[in-house]
């Protein structure tokens, strides 16, 4: 007996052995699949993909999730797969959490494409609502008001009044983002979420409050007087958002400072009288100068440029110099926002100028903005440093870099005197590099130097002028870029006159300089090879020399030959030059162009020498004004069209103040009392409100919001309207009533606001004051934009 | 008005990963893809290509950008339009970047396509649907999208997942600190502080520098139990200027007495960067110097560099030097001193040579020539010399202290030096 058991124990434990190993190695095998099942999704074969409606349909979780990984895959890949919405929607419900968050993303792309089978889902949604894990809540919330279907909008809101009362932060902080997403299903809830909105305001945790600042700026930003009671506590709160949430509310904050507080001013003994608000937003946000996030210092910079007085804007260097070193893309952007800030800033920026040395890796748009800086940097101080730098760049293989670096040196000329000559020096030495560009580009710059210190007679530089222009005239030859030739031919043209007073030998025609002639005649010779700038330019100099020495016979044959070449030119600007400066020279030499007959019959005037000589070599312009570092720009700090260059449609433009701004008083709230400053804002008991909270009658929609008491009745009395109505219409729904009631009440709403609207626009008060016309304009100009697009230049002025 | 979605693009310039783009036509990612793979395509070198690019097209009604970063063989991009700073997009592409690499270690083409389900739920909760960055901190992610393991695995095999899932992230965001997770536990309580220095200089020709800042940041790897509250002081910390932190220090005790005072978050993180400013006038030592001739012939050019080590105790490890040779050169071949090797690259056009080991005071050398396809060689004026320096700090910065309050154990502390050099040597 005992025997038998034992057998069968044997027995068993071998066949339970056997069935171990069978399915250790089916796991195992699975497990190796397991490492490389992505991949295998991510190339699903298209049989696998017929399989999927099946796999879809199945009762094992597993194959569920093996479908919905493949869904998924093919969306990656750009493959429409919105024929399976049916067969995913059904697995809505599904107890697997791994599987309903894949629905979820298949659900927000295809929604939109299948509104009839998407509100079959909704249901589900609701219920989610009131899930217990808030992870779920917050993803069904996100799912409802993601998908795109504008008849659901009434249920959206419901949706998110549920959340907004929420016990657990992070489900509030997904009604703020869905407030977003309703309206842009219907712009029509925008009072109802007007009002969601402000409710949210009031949330104690700071988890939230970021994606409130978002909701603000896309449903009413031009509401800012809901602020008013929550600003101050804003300020306070902003150290414990998170980052994002950060440079959201400060640009908000910037914001409303702008528009209701009053500009900081600045006494003639240079005292500064801030607003104490504006001096809350400004010490709320210095410690965040610190943050580890680009983002955030970079709003933090905008605060302190834009609404500090003057004495904190030097607050905003230090941190943006620091920026530039965390990565190239960084860089990159941070250095069109120095260049704005530089216009104001630039002596803070002279000491620091080893931040802009160019590196030869540099991308060519870093490279140059800090050639820019450098170059506004500039002073007597570290001319000689910068000059070693400019002249290091003007050997790199940027062009544009060789081309601005050799400007630079030109301008660090005009701008230190004392650096004139060794200025000169280099730029008369790049003359003789092997690179194409740097000779053409130090040409073009030596002669504007030439031009205006010619032109300064009190500078006695005269001497060393005429050997600069002689020895560029000696190095046409090597030199071929055709704007830097042609520069060449037009110097020695304007200042060939001789100085003969000074030599009594004179060695080649008399009056001009010995030189002159034989670039004529060089020119000449390849006349035919010449781009047409050059050949202009050639055609002038012969002119000019021959009215210098008119009798010189050399000069007339070598002109005769130019001027029948340039005749016949292909190009008829050469051929119009070489006809005006014919006839031009007919009074000086007669018989110039001996062969044409009809000019003998010709009437009109013949100018004499001096005339002629007035008109071609007198009056000439100096070099204009250095206009290439004063290029920027209007441009906000960190806008995109800042970076890009580019104007931007929507670039955002920083309102101008207010001459006097709001009260103060109505700022004040119950909860001034200054919060404890803990870096750990406390979440550990989030005060469960109930959704009683949202149908208070909300004082702050109530408040009026004129800035100033003088004519100020026309925007309360239509806030009033709507939101008398809504309040109303409030109370009815407050319930959580049925859908097609909500709907009804929508519509209501948004026509009486239509036609308040429409009343108030006919009788605006003439009287009103200006600053209340501009909130009016840009209110309108919000509701105008949500029914049409509204012609800009109404706003504009 | 903000971040319109986020493409991972592979090698080849496909994208593997796409978010939704919901509010925009299907050929708009498109059209920021092309823009891209255009610009990567006309630059004659890769790296040129300008971060922010312009995109505009008859299809598009507004203008728009196209941000991109690249890391490692991948590139990630974000289309923008309308009223955003690029900053913010950077940031975020940064962020995302990092998260992914807690994740999943190594980010590669293969680990995207191996778990973009994760992938895809991460970027659903780290980028909302109005294109506003959400939640970022890795403690408070790991809550909601659980990371890639081999128990999740082996569980999913078993077909167990829903299970697993549920019982972990049963109440996400219970933690009353947004960058920390709750219950916390862990057999042996260490902390580990990495001083990382990295020199960035510019040196002219005759070896004196232009330019030199040394950059710190402190990496942090905590693994305490329950809800630490730490206090870091440094010995020397007067030198530090242009600070910047993680969320998690109370910044008003630094601005006071100049002590990190901090809940950690678990696990690996970043917990301040510094500018190290030397006192007084004294200059931050290049550790190596470098003498090269170059002589530029026609269509060639031959050069011979010689690299010497200036330290005295230390070994220079992993020093790489870059040479953009010019857009036309075609073509180098050179002798290297023992135990260093050279490379060409021929797309970027670009000669690597690279040491392995510098012993103090010991020389290297590198000779001989190029040849481009037109005449006059341009050959960049700098060379990029990268290197690294272990169990060494530029500014020998010490952790003093470290004083745990809020637990009752006592931690195991570790604390390590680094640097790294990023050095333009001009010639």
């Amino acid at each position: 007996m005992a025997g038998l058991n034992l057998n069968t124990i044997a027995e068993n434990a071998t066949r339970l052995g056997a069935r171990l190993q069978e399915t250790i190695s089916e796991h195992t095998r699975d497990l190796t699949i397991a490492r490389g099942t992505g991949a295998s999704y991510f190339d699903t074969p298209e049989d696998k993909v017929q399989n999927i409606r099946k796999q879809l349909d199945s009762n094992s979780d597993r194959e569920k999730l093996d479908a919905m990984k493949r869904l998924i895959a093919l969306i990656s890949k750009g493959r429409n797969v919105s024929e399976f919405f049916a067969q995913v929607v059904k697995n809505v419900a599904s107890h697997n959490l791994e599987i309903r968050k894949l629905v979820y993303i298949y659900l927000l792309r295809y929604a939109e494409h299948e509104p009839d089978l998407a509100l079959l889902s909704i249901n589900t949604f609701q219920k989610d609502l009131s899930d217990p894990n808030p992870l779920i809540r917050a993803m069904a919330l996100r799912v409802l008001s993601g998908i795109k279907v504008p008849m659901i909008g009434s249920i959206v809101v419901l949706a998110i009044k549920k959340c907004v009362s929420d016990i657990s932060p992070y489900v509030r902080k997904a009604a703020a983002m869905a407030v977003h997403q309703a309206y842009k299903l219907d712009s029509g809830l925008q009072p109802e979420l007007i009002e969601i909105i402000s409710n949210l305001l009031r949330d104690r945790s700071p988890l939230s409050i970021g994606s409130v600042a978002t909701a603000f700026e896309a449903v009413c930003p031009t509401r800012l007087d809901i602020l008013h009671k929550h600003y101050r506590r804003l300020c306070r709160t902003l150290i414990d958002v998170d980052e994002w949430g950060q440079a959201d509310l400060m640009s908000l904050l910037l914001r409303y400072v702008r528009t209701m507080l009053s500009r900081p001013l600045v006494s003639e003994q240079g005292e500064e009288e801030v607003d104490p608000d504006v001096k809350l937003l400004l010490t709320s946000c210095q410690p965040l100068f610190q943050s580890y996030n680009p983002a955030v210092v970079l709003a933090v910079v905008k605060v302190f440029y834009y609404a500090g007085p003057p004495s904190e804007h030097t607050k905003v260097i230090p941190p943006m110099l620091r920026l530039l070193h965390t990565s190239t893309e960084v860089e990159r952007t941070v250095l069109p926002s120095l260049l704005i800030v530089s216009q104001s800033l630039l002596h803070l920026l002279v000491p620091a100028y080893t931040y802009f040395l160019i590196r030869s890796d540099d991308i060519p748009q870093v490279k140059k903005d800090k050639m820019r800086l450098l170059s506004m940097v500039l002073d007597h101080d570290n001319y000689q440093t910068l000059l070693r730098e400019f002249t290091h760049y003007a050997e790199d293989s940027d062009d544009e870099l060789v081309k601005e670096s050799i400007e630079a040196i030109g301008y660090c000329a005009r701008l230190v005197p004392e650096s004139a000559q060794q200025c000169l020096g280099i730029l008369t030495s790049f003359i003789q590099s092997k690179h194409s560009i740097v000779v053409a580009n130090a040409v073009i710059v030596l002669k504007l130097l030439v031009q205006s210190s010619l032109q300064q007679e009190g500078l006695s530089s005269n001497y060393s002028s005429t050997s600069i222009i002689s020895r560029l005239a000696y190095s046409f030859d090597k030199i071929s870029h055709p704007q830097a030739r042609a520069c060449i031919l037009w110097l020695v043209g304007q200042y060939a006159a001789s100085d003969v007073s000074q030599n009594g030998a004179q060695v080649g025609p008399e009056g001009v300089v010995p030189w002159a002639p034989d670039l004529l005649r060089k020119v000449a010779l390849t006349f035919m090879q010449e781009e047409p700038i050059v050949r202009l330019q050639a055609v002038t100099l012969g002119a000019k020399l021959l009215v210098l020495s008119p009798s010189d016979r050399t000069l007339i044959l070598l002109n005769r030959y130019v001027l029948s070449l340039a005749r016949y030119d292909l190009n008829f600007d050469v051929r119009d030059r070489a006809r005006m400066i014919g006839s031009l020279l007919s009074g000086v030499v007669s018989n110039l162009l001996e062969d044409d007959e009809e000019r003998e019959d010709q009437g009109g005037v013949i100018l004499r020498r001096e005339q002629v000589k007035l008109v071609l070599l007198d009056g000439k312009l100096g070099p204009s004004p250095d206009t290439r570092i004063m290029a920027n720009d209007n441009k906000s700090l960190g806008s995109l069209g800042a970076i890009t260059g580019k104007d931007m449609i929507f670039d955002s433009v920083v309102p101008d103040w207010l001459e006097h701004g709001v009260e103060s008083s109505l700022r004040d709230s119950e909860d001034d009392i200054p919060l404890v400053p803990t870096g750990v804002q406390s979440l550990q008991s989030p005060t469960p409100r109930s959704i009683a909270s949202s149908s208070r009658p909300s004082p702050v929609v109530l408040t009026p919001t004129a800035p100033s008491p003088a004519g100020s009745f026309a925007r309360p009395d239509k806030n009033a309207w709507t939101d008398l109505d809504k309040f109303y219409a409030d109370a009815n729904e407050e319930s959580g009533e049925e859908e097609s009631e909500d709907e009804e009440v929508d519509d209501d709403d948004e026509e009486t606001e239509e036609e308040a609207e429409r009343t108030e626009s006919n009788e605006k008060p003439e009287e009103s004051s200006e600053e209340e016309e501009e909130s009016e304009e840009e209110f309108e100009e919000d509701h105008a934009n949500r029914i049409t697009r509204q012609d800009d230049s109404v706003h504009d002025t | 008005m903000a971040i319109d979605g986020l493409i991972i693009l592979d090698t080849a310039g496909r994208p593997i990963i796409q978010s939704g783009f919901r509010s925009s036509s299907s050929a708009y990612p498109l059209l920021h893809i092309e823009a891209l793979n255009n610009a990567l395509s006309k630059a004659s070198r890769p790296s040129d290509v300008d971060p922010v690019l312009y995109v505009s097209s008859l299809e598009l009604d507004t203008p728009s950008a196209c941000c991109h970063v690249k890391h490692g063989d991948l590139r990630l991009l974000c289309p923008v339009s309308g009223d955003v700073n690029p900053l913010y997009v950077f940031a975020f592409l940064q962020t995302f970047i990092d998260i992914l690499r807690e994740y999943f270690g190594q980010i590669s083409a293969e680990t995207l396509k191996d778990n973009f389900d994760v992938v895809y739920q991460l970027l659903e909760e780290t980028l909302d649907a109005s294109g506003h960055p959400s939640t970022t901190y890795p403690n408070a992610l790991r809550d909601i999208v659980l990371p890639p393991s081999l128990l999740q695995k082996v569980l999913s095999v078993a077909g167990v997942t829903g299970l697993a899932n549920q019982s972990s992230n049963q109440h996400p965001f219970a933690s009353p600190i947004p960058w920390r997770k709750t219950g916390v536990r862990y057999n042996a309580n260490e902390v580990f502080f990495d001083l990382l220095e990295e020199l960035r200089a510019v040196v002219n020709k005759n070896g004196i520098a232009a330019m030199s800042q040394v950059w710190g940041t402190v990496h942090a790897n905590s693994r305490l139990s329950g809800t630490p509250d730490l206090l870091l002081s440094f010995a020397g910390s007067q030198t530090l200027t242009d600070c910047s932190f993680h969320p998690c220090v109370r910044l008003q005790r630094w601005t006071r007495d100049k002590q990190l005072s901090f809940v950690p978050p678990d696990g690996q993180f970043t917990l301040m960067s510094y500018r190290y400013q030397p006192a007084g006038t004294h200059a931050i030592a290049i550790p190596f110097t470098v003498k090269a001739s170059v002589v530029i012939d026609e269509s060639k050019g031959t050069f011979d560099v010689i690299v010497t080590s200036r330290l005295t105790t230390r070994t220079i490890e992993k020093m790489t030097v870059d040479w953009f040779l010019g857009e036309t050169a075609s073509g180098a071949s050179c002798a290297a001193s023992n135990s260093s090797s050279w490379t060409f690259d021929s797309r970027a056009r670009t000669l690597r040579w690279e040491m392995k080991n510098i012993t103090p005071s010991s020389s290297f050398n590198l000779r001989g020539h190029f040849a481009t396809t037109n005449k006059v060689p341009r050959p960049a004026r700098g060379f990029r010399i990268k290197f690294e320096v272990l169990q060494h700090t530029f500014s020998s910065l010490k952790v003093d202290q470290l004083k745990l309050t809020g637990e009752m154990y006592k931690p195991y502390k570790g604390v390590r030096g680094r640097s790294m050099g990023d050095v333009e040597w001009r010639w």
